[in-house]
């Protein structure tokens, strides 16, 4: 059974959180599909934001400030910290190089953030009388969080993105053996055993390095936080190694914030950073100096990492222009990139760009895309569901066929059902919630004074009355609950006609009865009353002769409920006829 | 397809209806929704393109197509599952939601008594439906209109719904301009209930008159509602928000008892911070459902704030201002429910200058303004930024709106607010500096901007709150502080608190040679908007014939006034700014630029670009301008735009000048800047070069967010 309200809390909670996602490929989704008309705060207990990237928080600010969205918002106390940064320049994105105007503002973005509540991991957060909230780490980003959301004993897990390997800043996803119903994971590499981290890694290096030795200039786009201090720290200790002189510098403000919001949230980073921390802090670079914007027409090879990663405004976007017509040059983009953007062209290959639509750019300079996403692959994916033990799967966030796969591999090693819904879908997921129920004391008394004392090991069946009022349960006696609800007590009486062969006359037949049952049934009690009708506990035998043939009595037996047992048992024992003996 | 015959036909012989209507039951909910607009669609092409008469109940009169859909949607409103008879209430609701032709009264007269019928049965999904259908056509002239049965039928729909599923149809009714009144009362009586029993459950009896008239009003669904847990909110929360709704209708087609209405949200906010425990045991339940309860709290502050717009709710504004001192003083107020309460609190400030401007209320008025300064010094210090910010906002709020009241003015200033507004200037929450430059920057408006300011110490320095805002405008790491500043300066320079013209020369110049190397592209843009109210405003002063307020002025004065604007101009530095932010790799500098150029260029040149202008010749300057006009065809990509002077343009020459602006082609300029960034990426070339590009590519990429 599933408590209703408690239910619709769980699942649309998790609608939301899915769906807002993918607000950039599509501007942002359609929430009318889950408010039917109907304002949003009715229908969702609280928003829960996994971590700062755009494709989880994209939407935020549309959905609180725009569409009237009034509830709580949930997430870690880093994707707070970051989450306005990466929304305000979306907003610049947006309405600066699309002239988008019906967009949300610059205050839209605080105010929305001022909703927002930041949650420790591991706290759990009480959103109303039902519903609790628990973070747990992701690995990822900085401050990316998987949720546990509990309605009662029902929970599910919602993973957001996560990572299930340890990189060089950050640690690997952890959860406990929660056991929840469903287990929501993300499975943008469901497929995919990563080609060993090690291998992209010097990739990286070799190209960065064969570009510099050749006295060509390095470009590598990033955002502020994340990817970033991960190949900073690779290259700043291949340069320490190597002992290569080529400067490598990164913009100017944003090693500075970077830095700051590393040194605020160094508990979320992993154990070698926060064991350095005490005596060095591991972004505070040798190597990687701060940016000046004259630096870029210095003559011979540096390395360059500058924002925005997508190359669509500012410094990386002024630096590339002024590099992108020397072969000798190289641009990594080391992430994903929104359409439109010049980042975006450049990857899919276009080599004539038309800026600001004034002018050509030619783009002689490489282009290359390296992937530094920290995403569980599929051994991830499946470690995570045996650290969890869910009793359901759902795959979100990935490409169907892929997805196939790894559905089949999770259903065959875990025996649990695996599902993945398209965008719209429903699925429903049957759960067996125990449901506690409070037993008056004295049903209590009465079933403990005729059995045997209560055993932990042994469940006892109880009879009682359940009354379900205000989503609670109790078990009392009959008679408490007629008192309690004010109502009457009606009895239930089955009667059935047993046909006996019986020439003699009706009391002889009645006496020749009483005999048997009382030969038959020596533990009750049974009577033969002066009415000539014949009781046994409850259960009462009348004969009469029958209206056509005299030979033939009709014994009409009629019991309560409460004696339904051996009610029919006594109906079975006359159907078989008296025996031959008694007289 | 549909809006061509052929297609409708296809679709109709071919079988296509049922899969249709079958689609309408698909797992997913767009595919569902899609296939319900499609027989939306279906039905009003065939009806209209297919009848050329007035259509009856008659089957035979109807075209074949759309019999077809009509005895589909009969059938399944009569079938027993619960699905079935919802796609179609989903496909009527839209139907007559979209088309408002008189014969979809037609249809309606053959489904009316189905659908009558289920108001009366205990399905609850259906009854949530139903209020959506019914609110559609009332909507829709078609049934608006008629007399009786439709209206007939809503009321029995407000009756029949529980309070939850007749709000949304109440407030809808409330909205309509034409409606019976009767059918409006019981609107209205819905919407009032759950306030009513509020009332009712905190009051002694008869103390105060309740909402509604005892004898329409029948609460005890709405009391069991109120006084189940998982209900209460839930009502609570819903009927608020349609008041709000209702509130802000700017005529309201019934009278609402503000006073009573403004007493029982009084009564909720008070339950809900645990400062009134009733003794009805109706009430002691529903305030321990309440306590603590910020949804309802926000809502209920929300209708608050709608109130103070509506007169004849004064005489509890005593009562109402302790209830909210209360709120911003707790320290269990929640921010989102804190900022809530200080927008209640402002708006009703204003109303309450209203009055004690009418009567005489100022001691109350006083009173009230000094402990709201109290409590706004113990905010301002909180240890959480969003309480911090809203105070801000709250201040700047409260300046904008009552900066001419005396009372106001002196409570603020003897407060400690100004002095802890400026320390926020400091704050290490970017989000926090920058309400604090808006507030600091409205402050001066009664600190030293003021005509007759009242008596201030030393701490209200206008050089020093000045060099203050300069120096976050040029350090300040974050971009809302920096733009919050070059806001405030516009603000500034629009109501002339800049001094007079020299000064404000040289605050502009200084100023422009602020931003325009800044990284943030608004402010930048902020820059070019100073610039603009500069101009206009120097141009005003010293009079060019163009400006309506200026004294009419002989040529030869305006030929003198306009050299002295265009030196103004030159020595500020402007020109520079200017023209290399018509290269500014962000588009709306560059346009913000040519549109302030332009505006120039028409002011001194009235009548048309002077001959000879175009070429000038190969003296230094004519090699100058056609540099510069080479360097701005070259747009975003002209490098390390300089402006120097070193390649023959002086951008502080007031001569080079007027003939740059007679010489650029600014127009076309503006032409192609005003161009969408991505009308190349959107042409059908750009398409298939994207998408041959992309092939082989796509796959990898796509599959990787970051």
């Amino acid at each position: 059974m599933v408590l209703p309200a408690a239910l619709t809390a769980l699942l649309t909670l998790v609608l939301s959180a899915a769906l807002l996602q993918f607000c950039l490929k599509r501007r942002f989704p359609d929430f009318s599909y889950i408010t039917q008309n109907g304002r949003l705060t009715d229908f969702l207990d609280c928003v829960i934001i996994s971590h700062f990237h755009l494709d989880h928080c994209g939407a935020l600010p549309y959905f609180s400030e725009m569409v009237g969205y009034d509830g709580p918002i949930y997430m870690t106390h880093p994707t707070k910290a970051i989450c306005p940064i990466l929304l305000e320049d979306y907003r610049k994105i947006t309405v600066d190089k699309k002239g988008e105007t019906n967009f949300f503002t610059s205050q839209m973005i605080k105010d929305c953030m001022k909703k927002v509540v930041a949650v420790h991991l591991h706290q759990t957060v009480q959103v109303d009388e039902e519903l609790e909230i628990k973070a747990y780490y992701a690995g990822h980003v900085l401050g990316a969080a998987m949720f546990q959301i509990k309605v009662g004993c029902e929970s599910v897990v919602y993973t957001g993105d996560y990572n299930m390997t340890p990189d060089r800043h950050l640690g690997a996803a952890w959860i406990d053996k929660c056991r929840p119903d469903l287990l929501i994971s993300e499975s943008t590499y469901a497929t995919t055993i990563r080609d060993s981290k090690r291998c992209r890694e010097r990739d990286f290096l070799k190209k960065v390095h064969e570009t510099v030795e050749r006295g060509g200039k390095v470009l590598i786009p990033v955002f502020a936080l994340g990817r970033a201090q991960e190949l900073c720290i690779l290259l700043e200790t291949f340069w320490e190694r190597m002992n290569l002189k080529a400067p490598i510098y990164f913009s100017t403000g944003l090693t500075e914030k970077a830095n700051h919001y590393y040194k605020l949230f160094i508990t979320w980073t992993n154990q070698k950073i926060r064991k350095t921390f005490v005596q060095r802090n591991m972004f505070e670079f040798k190597h990687i100096k701060a940016f000046d914007r004259a630096f870029a027409d210095n003559p011979g090879p540096m390395v360059v990492f500058a924002t925005p990663g997508m190359l669509h405004a500012g410094q990386s976007l002024q630096i590339f222009r002024k590099w992108a017509g020397n072969e000798k040059n190289m641009v990594i983009m080391p992430g994903y990139c929104v359409q439109g953007t010049v980042g975006h062209k450049i990857l899919s290959g276009q080599r004539k760009l038309e800026m600001e639509g004034r002018q050509i750019l030619e783009v002689k300079m490489q282009v290359e895309y390296m992937s530094f996403s920290a995403h569980a692959d599929a051994k991830g994916i499946m470690q995570l569901i045996r650290q969890a033990e869910p009793r359901n799967v759902l795959l979100v966030h990935g490409e169907a066929k892929k997805m196939e796969f790894l559905k089949q591999k999770i259903e065959q090693e875990f025996h649990v059902s695996c599902y993945m819904p398209a965008n719209g879908e429903t699925t429903t997921i049957f759960t067996n919630p125990s449901i506690p129920v409070d037993i008056s004391l004295g049903l209590l008394k009465r079933e403990t004074a005729i059995g045997l004392l209560p055993d932990v090991k042994k469940p006892k069946l109880m009879h009682g009355t359940l009354i379900m009022k205000d989503n609670s349960f109790r078990l009392v006696s009959p008679e408490q609950a007629l008192k309690e609800l004010g109502l009457a007590e009606h009895q239930l009486r089955f009667t059935c006609r047993v046909h006996i062969q019986d020439p003699r006359k009706e009391h002889e037949t009645v006496l020749r009865v009483y005999n048997h049952l009382k030969g038959v049934l020596k533990d009750y009690s049974v009577q033969h009353l002066p009415d000539g009708s014949i009781t046994v506990e409850s259960i009462l035998i009348q004969a009469t002769a029958h209206s056509e043939d005299q030979g033939t009595k009709v014994l009409l037996v009629s019991w309560t409920y409460q004696d339904e047992e051996l009610g029919s048992y006594l109906t079975s024992l006359l159907k078989k006829g008296l025996p031959q003996s008694t007289s | 397809m549909m809006h061509h015959q052929p297609a409708l036909h296809l679709l109709c012989s071919g079988g296509g209806i049922d899969v249709i209507f079958t689609l309408q039951g698909d797992p997913s909910l767009f595919v569902a929704s899609a296939a319900s607009q499609l027989l939306v669609h279906m039905l009003t092409l065939s009806v209209e393109s297919e009848t050329t008469k007035p259509l009856s109940t008659k089957d035979c009169d109807w075209p074949a197509c759309a019999q077809m859909i009509i005895k589909r949607i009969e059938d399944s409103l009569q079938s027993s599952s619960a699905s079935h008879i919802e796609q179609s209430l989903k496909l009527l609701t839209s139907l007559f939601g979209s088309c408002r032709a008189t014969w979809t009264e037609v249809l309606w007269l053959g489904v009316a008594k189905q659908i009558e019928s289920f108001l009366t049965e205990e399905t609850v999904q259906l009854q949530h439906m139903l209020a959506n259908l019914l609110l559609n056509m009332a909507w829709s002239p078609v049934f608006r209109d008629t007399e009786g049965s439709f209206w007939a039928l809503v009321t029995s729909a407000l009756e029949h719904l529980t309070p939850v599923q007749a709000g949304p149809l109440a407030v809808g009714i409330l909205r309509l301009y034409k409606c019976p009144q009767d059918v409006r009362i019981q609107a209205l009586t819905v919407l009032l209930q759950p306030m009513d029993c509020i009332l009712r459950a905190a009051s002694q009896p008869l103390e105060y008159a309740g909402l509604l008239d005892e004898s329409v009003s029948d609460p005890i669904t709405v009391e069991s509602l109120l006084s189940s847990r998982s209900s209460c909110a839930n009502l609570l929360c819903q009927t608020l928000a349609h008041l709000e709704q209702l509130l802000s209708l700017s005529r309201l087609p019934v009278d609402l008892p503000y006073t009573s209405l403004l007493r029982s949200l009084m009564t909720i906010l008070q339950f809900c911070n645990g400062f009134l425990s009733p003794a009805s045991p109706l009430g002691s339940t529903i305030s321990r459902i309440l306590i603590n309860c910020f949804r309802v709290q926000r809502s209920a502050l929300d209708v608050v704030a709608a109130l103070s717009e509506r007169k004849g709710s004064d005489t509890l504004i005593g009562s109402l201002f302790d209830l909210l001192l209360a709120y911003l003083e707790s320290p269990n107020t929640s921010p989102t429910v804190l900022k809530k309460t200080f927008q209640a609190t402002s708006k009703w400030l204003v109303r309450l200058q209203e009055l004690s401007c009418s009567n005489s209320q100022g001691q109350q008025t006083e009173k009230i303004l000094e402990d709201v300064f109290l409590v706004l010094q113990k905010r301002l210090c909180s240890p959480c930024w969003e309480v911090r910010d809203s105070s801000l906002e709250f201040l700047t709020v409260l300046i904008k709106c009552l900066r001419d009241q005396d009372e106001f003015r002196q409570s603020l200033l003897s407060s400690e607010v100004p002095r802890l507004t400026e320390n926020l200037l400091e704050d290490p929450e970017s989000y926090v500096r920058a309400s604090a430059v808006t507030a600091v920057g409205h402050l001066a408006f009664i600190t030293y901007f003021a005509p007759e300011s009242p008596v201030v110490g030393n701490q209200y320095n206008k050089e020093n709150t000045v060099a203050k805002l300069q120096e976050i405008l040029s350090t300040d790491p974050e971009g809302f502080p920096r733009r919050a500043v070059i806001s405030i300066f516009i603000k500034w320079l629009r109501q002339g608190c800049t001094g007079q013209l020299e000064d404000t020369e040289q605050f502009v110049s200084r100023v422009i040679q602020t931003v325009e190397h800044d990284l943030d592209w608004e402010v930048r843009l902020g820059g070019l908007e100073l610039i603009e109210v500069f101009c206009s405003q120097t141009i005003c002063q010293l009079g060019l014939p163009q400006c309506p307020y200026a004294p009419v002025s002989s040529a030869v004065t305006s030929s003198i006034h306009w050299n002295e604007s265009l030196q103004v101009f030159c020595r500020a530095k402007l020109f520079s700014f200017l023209f290399r932010s018509l290269c500014d790799c962000d588009k709306p500098v560059g346009q913000r630029a040519c549109d302030v150029l332009l505006g120039l260029k028409s002011d001194f040149y009235p009548v048309s670009t002077p001959e000879g202008s175009q070429g000038t010749g190969d003296s230094a300057v004519g090699q100058g301008i056609a540099w510069l006009q080479r360097t701005l065809r070259q747009g975003s990509l002209a490098q390390n735009f300089p402006t120097d002077g070193s390649n023959g343009v002086d951008f502080q020459d007031p001569e080079n000048m007027m003939l740059a602006l007679g010489a650029v082609e600014l127009e076309e300029l503006h032409d192609e800047l005003n161009r969408s960034s991505d009308h190349v990426e959107k042409s059908p070339q750009s398409l298939l070069q994207d998408i041959l590009a992309t092939v082989g590519t796509i796959e990898e990429n796509e599959a990787d967010c970051y």
